[in-house]
């Protein structure tokens, strides 16, 4: 399959879905461009899968419009709208062998038997499972017929490629596997791809962009390094990063953020409430520090992570860098960089404009969750 | 069974015993019976038997009343099963769609099962009395429209009914319990590989529903042999003029009626082997198409 782009981009304008009279999706709206592969990322219940299963067209929408490569299609069989589908659960036919499932829709599609055979041994090599045609799925293993799946989504040739958390029912060093492949998969067939995950991980490395979505509602669509480093939403950020980022309740003064003890925390011409948060990673030890109580350490042998009890109660979680060791004391001094702060309006969520961290900090890139 | 779990040996014959007396008293004794009365030639009010080698089998084979009532036996065997079952299949796959059945509902399903056959045969010859019943007014229309007393095609239609009405429950609980065991995702994946509703009934849910189907089948032929005595003995009695003296009534007859107990015996002895025939060409040649992968 030659190493192209797809232009269809898929267009969601005003797409409502209720179940019953309660809204799963209330309203929304955005642009997957041609050939992007897309994560929607969001904690269960938060209608990803909704949203999927609306682009599929296995769900018929309440109200809106979806477009694919500019053709409103959400009036149209799911077969008419040239995409395919990777299931979670694989949803293979038992009773077909490997070949059979993969040429499937080629057979329903009346495409003649030589060129079925020939387009079905394409997508099993694509997937190296060319050794395995003639099995039924209960022979295979898991990474197997996951990747008989995927054979029998990309032999049609789709415009637009879904995922519904595939990677799900796969262990953990499989799961990475089928990460890195899937990544070489969308180079090589630059299909439009939609991919629905709870995992933030699979999110940060698959995505060139990530559509992190909560009760329905899209809270920041955007890179994955801007959904890092810029976080849109007090949600967004306690969601992305592992260790979560640290949230905390303070108050500004116009000079300084303080807890409700009146300790200040950090540097910042914040006036009122708010939400502040940092990166663990971003804790720093300092001397001459805010002092805190060490109580909980964990060595996860490349770094440590200390949970510390603030002077008013509130826990704060630090990462030690790489090798560094976390050290045996009871208490520590603590210092909270300016540069790594965010800040999020205490109603709202939203990031406050004003506390905008920089851009990139190199030493990050270390601590991305693995 | 595992020895260490029963220790004591005479526990476990003790455990099984009530069952296996019950299946010998009333199951393997009569075969046993039916065996022994086909060799030899019984007195129609006891006293006394004679031992006559196969002569019994050479009248009965002999008969040309054995050999219609035979084909009779066979054809309603096919048509009664094939109704029933389709008739099932098709409820079910309806159902299936769009049902979610409740354990009480499912409860419900299976009472006509619990209805003797008998009691069944009564009310459908009232249902279907010519002159009484639902079509009645048919007949005042078109003379002749509807008459099972005379009609063999109208009588056959009738006992089918009746059949259908008395099975539908049984299979279309297992049939559907097999539609709804086939995961929700398959029918997507389906969808997405471009196949229609239909499509997806040949290519996904029947090969799929296999197992239930072929239960069901074999369960369902093999009742039509000997479970349809109850609707023939209150509906037709074997009329009109033998058309539906099927083999089970016709041992009863012979047996009861003109006590030729070697006769019915010998016909017994048949009947049995003609069952165990087509269960055991069943389970040859049908199962081997049945998969059970899910």
């Amino acid at each position: 399959m030659p190493e192209t782009r797809s232009n269809a981009g898929i267009g969601l304008h005003g797409l409502v879905k209720s179940y019953g009279g309660a809204p799963v999706i209330p309203g929304l709206d955005a642009e997957l461009e041609g050939g992007e592969f897309t994560v929607i990322l969001g904690p269960s219940g938060c209608g990803k899968s909704t949203l999927l299963n609306c682009i599929a067209g296995l769900e018929r929408l309440t109200a809106g419009r979806i477009t694919i490569a500019g053709r409103e299609v959400q009036e149209e069989e799911p077969k008419n709208r040239r995409l395919a589908m990777v299931f979670q659960s694989y949803a293979l036919y038992p009773h077909m062998t490997v070949a059979e499932n993969i040429g499937y829709a080629l057979k329903v599609a009346r495409v003649p038997k030589a060129e079925r055979m020939a387009r079905v041994a394409a997508a099993a090599k694509l997937v190296e499972l060319g050794d395995y045609l003639g099995r039924r799925p209960g022979q295979l293993s898991g990474g197997q017929r996951q990747r008989v799946a995927i054979a029998r989504a990309v032999v049609r040739e789709p415009q637009v490629l879904l995922y519904d958390e595939p990677l799900s029912n796969l262990d953990a060093k499989l799961r990475q596997d089928m990460r890195m492949e899937l990544a070489g998969l969308h180079r090589r067939i630059g299909a439009t791809s939609v991919f629905v995950t709870h995992d933030q991980v699979e999110a940060m490395t698959l995505a060139d962009r990530i559509m992190v979505l909560n009760k329905g509602r899209i809270e920041q669509f955007d890179t994955p390094e801007a959904i890092y480093h810029r976080p849109a939403s007090a949600f967004v950020a306690g969601f992305i990063g592992s260790p979560a980022m640290n949230l905390i309740d303070v108050t500004g003064d116009g000079s300084h953020l303080r807890l409700s003890d009146g300790t200040a925390l950090a540097r910042h011409p914040h006036r009122g409430p708010a939400i502040l948060g940092i990166r663990p990673e971003q804790v720093q030890a300092a001397p001459g520090g805010i002092p805190a109580a060490v109580t909980w350490r964990e060595d996860l042998g490349a770094h440590c992570v200390l949970t510390l009890r603030l002077g008013d109660g509130t826990a704060l979680r630090l990462a030690t860098g790489p090798g560094q060791a976390a050290g045996t004391a009871a208490t520590l001094r603590i210092a909270l960089p300016a540069a790594a702060l965010h800040l999020f309006d205490i109603s709202t969520g939203r990031a406050l404009a004003a506390a905008a961290a920089p851009a990139t900090m190199k030493a990050e890139h270390d601590h991305l969750p693995s | 069974m595992k020895q260490a779990i029963f220790r004591a040996r005479f526990l476990l014959w003790g455990l099984a015993a009530p069952q296996l007396i019950v299946l010998f008293l009333f199951f393997y004794l009569p075969i046993i019976l039916a065996f022994c009365w086909a060799f030899h030639l019984e007195q129609p009010f006891g006293g006394g038997s004679q031992f006559v080698g196969l002569a019994n089998f050479r009248r009965v084979l002999g008969s040309s009343e054995f050999w219609s009532s035979a084909g009779a036996t066979l054809l309603y065997m096919v048509l009664a099963s094939g109704t029933s079952v389709a008739a099932a299949l098709v409820l079910a796959l309806a159902a299936d769609r769009a049902l979610k059945v409740s354990p009480l509902a499912r409860n419900v399903f299976i009472w006509p099962k619990a209805v003797a056959s008998a009691s069944i045969g009564v009310i459908f010859v009232f249902i279907l009395n010519p002159f009484l019943g639902i079509l009645a007014p048919l007949n005042d229309l078109w003379p002749g429209f509807w008459n099972p007393r005379t009609n063999v095609l109208h009588t056959y239609i009738m006992l089918f009914a009746a059949n259908v009405w008395n099975a539908i429950p049984f299979s279309f609980i297992i049939l559907l319990a097999g539609l709804q065991a086939i995961p929700q995702e398959l029918h997507r994946a389906g969808a997405m590989d471009g196949a229609g509703p239909w499509r997806r009934l040949r290519d996904i849910q029947l090969p799929l529903l296999g197992p239930q189907l072929f239960v069901v089948i074999v369960l369902e032929v093999a009742d039509s042999l000997s479970g349809s005595f109850g609707l023939i003995d209150t509906m037709t009695q074997g009329g009109p003029g033998g058309a539906t003296n099927l083999l089970v009534y016709k041992i009863y007859s012979d047996g009861f009626k003109a006590y030729d107990l070697s006769g019915a015996a010998t016909q017994t002895v048949i009947l049995m082997a003609l069952v165990a025939c087509v269960t055991g060409v069943q389970y040859l040649f049908l199962e081997r198409k049945v998969n059970y992968d899910r």
